[in-house]
């Protein structure tokens, strides 16, 4: 038995049992006092340091970047280089167990699955814990209960009903199978049932329902779990069941649904939305977009990927809305654009409409006030809340014409107030969605000129990632206590700061880009970001993000948040690791933008 | 005190094997040997040892890499219950050597370096047992009980009728330590070692545990 780490998380987990074994046997054990420095800065640290009690600060220049309690270990990074760039202070009374250096850089060299999560290179360490983390999604699907999946509804017709009526139910409520009513018993029919009677048996289409039913149902409750409904599926070769909750029928369930709950089905909300004809049809459809976002996860896939996902379906639906509202006088006179994180294809839970319309050329105020008041009340009825900031195609400063546009431009530009760079900011990410795109274009051509005369708007600009300082006390369980929770501190200390750096720089080169994956990738190519540091930056922006969408998603069915107590050492150590990366590009802008002098 | 002195000196002039006279000498300052042993049962006169661990502790450093750790064959039956403490059975032991091949290294491990434990003595009695038999004298290290600076630390300034828990659960949570597997040898001693340290400092620093206010309220956790 092992009291000095737990063998059971990463990145211990990957030690076989003997190397587990050895590295425990070469472990001492240290005290340090509140106020005694564990590694002094650029000292070569004794080897990893796990801690056992007690609290440890993370110091950097002075600036305090983090707390580590309890099973965190540190400091990986200076483990590897021979010399770390943080600072190690006992907050409290601390124990830590000490493995040894050389002892440590033997098991990394010799077992690469644990190896990997000392690279120095965030990116590699980040892969090495995505592969992890598809066991625990596999084990996550398999906890589901059956009353989580979609289900048909359950409509029953008695036995004696003819075939056609059955067929006209089945195109009424738009579902494939229908529970039959003999007497007593309960059987099943389905459109293929149907078919296979009048085609192939030459039966007629008033013939009875009941001949063709099979009453060999098989049924689950809603309570049973899917692993459990998949092994009956399999078992009794069937492909749909009966659920059924007492003497109650819930509904039915189909293969098909049991299998878009792992891999979800974008793809037939998306042509859900193409399709859709009226407001109320597209309601439903917008309806659905929400609910592609647990089963992506479930399987594994990452915040950009599923924000890619989710901003593809919201932008179709957007410019589906459009089609369907736009009033004559508008054609090909707008271009609607979407804003903030929607622009830069980064929002994944919905939060609010951050959407506008630039004009060609004046038109009718009667046609356009309509417009504007029924796509905004649309998107409100879809489940898009209001923007606070009235940042909507129904406030007319976010809805005018390219000239009106491109004269506040200047304004925004020289105007030293916090208002003035948001604008620029919800701007500059802005993407359009239907209508003429040349328009945003234009006018974002403007704002890149203005700006780029202007070289004392970047420092002013950029300063706002200096706003939030690192999020201290993230992993303090006291301040926890008070119930903080971290979905602010990840946002405030870490998206931000990246996106909004980005951003600074993205404006001044000029880029096309809105994404900030995107935007990354781009500055990298044209040389303005070292290509390992852009990609740092990717997945790290990825990293917190995934981690607050889940804390999103863990809000949204248990109606609390996330709390950090709760994360693995591992995903803490990887937090260190993003909000380390997330200070270097802090440096390097308050060094290009000359910060200090704002 | 003192009469601990006069037998100290009364055993090292009958010390019978000589070449053990280090035992006499101080060991080097600042160092302590942490020390557990798991029994075949609780009778000092009866029972055996079946595992011993001793944990060297330098400074604010417990050296735990380098610990004595062995498994000793007993000449009587390990008893049922002591099975269901430590875990260790029959055939656990069948292989070790009885406690005659395992002395010398342990003696020769602690030196004269001080013996600190949690109830120290029932331990350092179990060892006499065959420390007597085996050089003449029993073991002259000072001891040092762990629970005892525990009490001066929290109730030294308690008022009488203050209710006292010095269960090693109890002490652990106070020091805010982790419970790990108890009734393993290295486990205890380790965990002892970290509450010693953990202890002298807030010794040296003048800090007292504190005491919750209310009185009189059972602990029904078993402390």
């Amino acid at each position: 038995m092992n009291p000095l780490f737990d063998a059971a998380t990463a990145p211990f987990d990957r030690l076989t049992f003997e190397e587990a074994e050895s590295l425990r046997a070469a472990m001492d054990v240290a005290y340090f006092r509140p106020g005694q420095t564990i590694i002094g800065e650029d000292a070569p640290p004794e080897g990893l340091y796990i801690i056992v009690k007690g609290t440890v600060e993370e110091r950097a220049q002075g600036e305090l970047l983090g707390l580590l309690g309890p099973k965190d270990f540190f400091d990986s990074r200076a483990l590897v280089q021979g010399a770390g760039v943080s600072t190690f202070v006992a907050r409290e009374e601390t124990l830590c167990a000490l493995a040894p250096r050389d002892d440590l850089l033997n098991l990394i060299n010799g077992n690469p699955r644990f190896g990997a999560f000392f690279y120095i290179d965030i990116s590699r360490k980040l892969d090495a814990m995505a592969q992890q983390d598809e066991s625990s999604q596999i084990e996550n699907i398999m906890r589901a209960r059956v009353r989580d999946l979609f289900l048909l509804p359950a409509a029953i017709i008695d036995s004696v009903q003819p075939i056609a009526s059955a067929g006209r139910i089945m195109r009424d409520i738009d579902c494939n199978a229908l529970l039959v009513k003999d007497g007593e018993r309960i059987g099943i029919v389905t459109g293929m049932n149907l078919s296979k009677a009048v085609v192939l048996k030459g039966m007629t289409i008033d013939d009875p329902v009941g001949a063709i039913a099979q009453f060999d149902m098989v049924t689950v409750a809603p309570d049973d779990f899917i692993s459990q409904a998949l092994l009956l599926m399999t078992k009794h070769n069937k492909r749909r069941l009966v659920v059924k909750e007492g003497e109650n029928f819930v509904g039915i369930l189909e293969d098909i649904n049991l299998l878009s709950f792992f891999a979800g089905n974008s793809q037939l909300v998306g042509g859900r939305i193409d399709h859709a004809a009226t407001l109320s049809e597209l309601a439903a459809a917008a309806g659905q977009i929400g609910g592609q976002i647990r089963p992506l996860r479930r399987q594994g896939v990452k915040f950009e990927v599923v924000a890619e996902i989710v901003s593809d379906l919201n932008r179709r639906l957007f410019a589906k809305l459009f089609d369907l509202l736009c009033p004559p006088e508008l054609l090909n006179k707008c271009c609607l654009i979407v804003m903030g994180s929607e622009g830069r294809g980064e929002q994944a839970v919905r939060t609010d409409q951050d959407n506008g319309l630039i004009l060609s050329e004046p038109v009718d105020p009667t046609a356009l006030q309509k417009f504007r008041d029924e796509f905004s009340g649309a998107l409100a009825d879809f489940g898009f809340p209001p923007c606070p900031g009235q940042v909507m195609v129904n406030n007319p400063l976010w809805s005018r014409t390219i000239d009106d546009f491109i004269a506040d431009f200047g304004r925004w530009i020289t105007t030293p107030d916090e208002q003035s760079a948001m604008n620029v900011a919800i701007f500059s990410d802005a993407s359009a969605v239907a209508g003429d795109e040349s328009l945003l274009a234009r006018a974002k051509q403007a704002l890149v000129e203005k700006a780029s005369h202007e070289r004392v708007f970047f420092g002013r600009f950029a300063k706002a990632i200096e706003a939030f300082e690192p999020p201290i006390g993230l992993f303090n369980r006291l301040k926890l206590e008070e119930g903080d929770g971290d979905a602010l501190d990840l946002k405030k200390g870490g998206i931000f700061p990246i996106v909004h750096g980005v951003r600074s720089l993205a404006i001044e080169q000029g880029l096309e880009e809105t994404n900030t994956f995107k935007r990354l990738a781009r500055l990298a190519e044209i040389g303005a970001l070292k290509p390992e540091f852009s990609r740092d930056l990717a997945r790290a922006l990825d990293y917190l993000q995934t981690l607050r969408l889940d804390a999103q998603l863990d809000a949204a069915a248990s109606g609390s948040l996330l709390r950090p107590g709760e994360l693995t050492s591992m995903d803490r150590d990887l937090l260190r690791d993003s909000f380390q990366v997330v200070k270097q590009l802090r440096d390097l802008l308050r060094h290009h933008f000359n910060l200090n002098m704002f | 005190m003192a009469l601990r002195w006069l037998f100290r000196a009364m055993d090292k002039a009958t010390l019978a094997d000589k070449r053990y006279s280090f035992l006499f000498e101080p060991g080097p300052p600042d160092e302590v040997v942490s020390i557990d042993c798991e029994t075949t049962g609780l009778d000092r006169n009866r029972d055996e040892i079946i595992s011993i661990s001793a944990i060297k502790i330098r400074g604010d450093r417990i050296l735990a890499s380098q610990a004595f750790n062995t498994v000793v064959r007993p000449r009587c039956a390990i008893g049922p219950e002591a099975i269901k403490i430590h875990g260790l059975r029959e055939a656990d032991v069948a292989n070790a050597g009885p406690i005659a091949e395992v002395l010398p290294e342990l003696l020769r491990f602690i030196g004269g370096r001080p013996l600190m434990g949690y109830y120290i003595d029932f331990d350092i009695a179990m060892l006499d047992n065959h420390v007597a038999e085996f050089i003449g004298v029993q073991l002259p290290n000072p001891r040092i009980e762990v629970s005892r600076i525990y009490y001066e630390r929290k109730y030294g300034d308690a008022p009488p009728g203050t209710q006292i828990d010095l269960t090693f659960a109890k002490i652990l949570k106070d020091m805010k330590l982790p419970l790990f597997n108890q009734h393993d040898a290295f486990a205890d001693a380790l965990m002892t070692a970290m509450i010693y340290v953990s202890l002298m400092d807030l010794k040296e620093r003048g800090v007292r545990i504190s005491r919750p206010r209310h009185k009189g309220v059972g602990d029904f956790h078993g402390g």
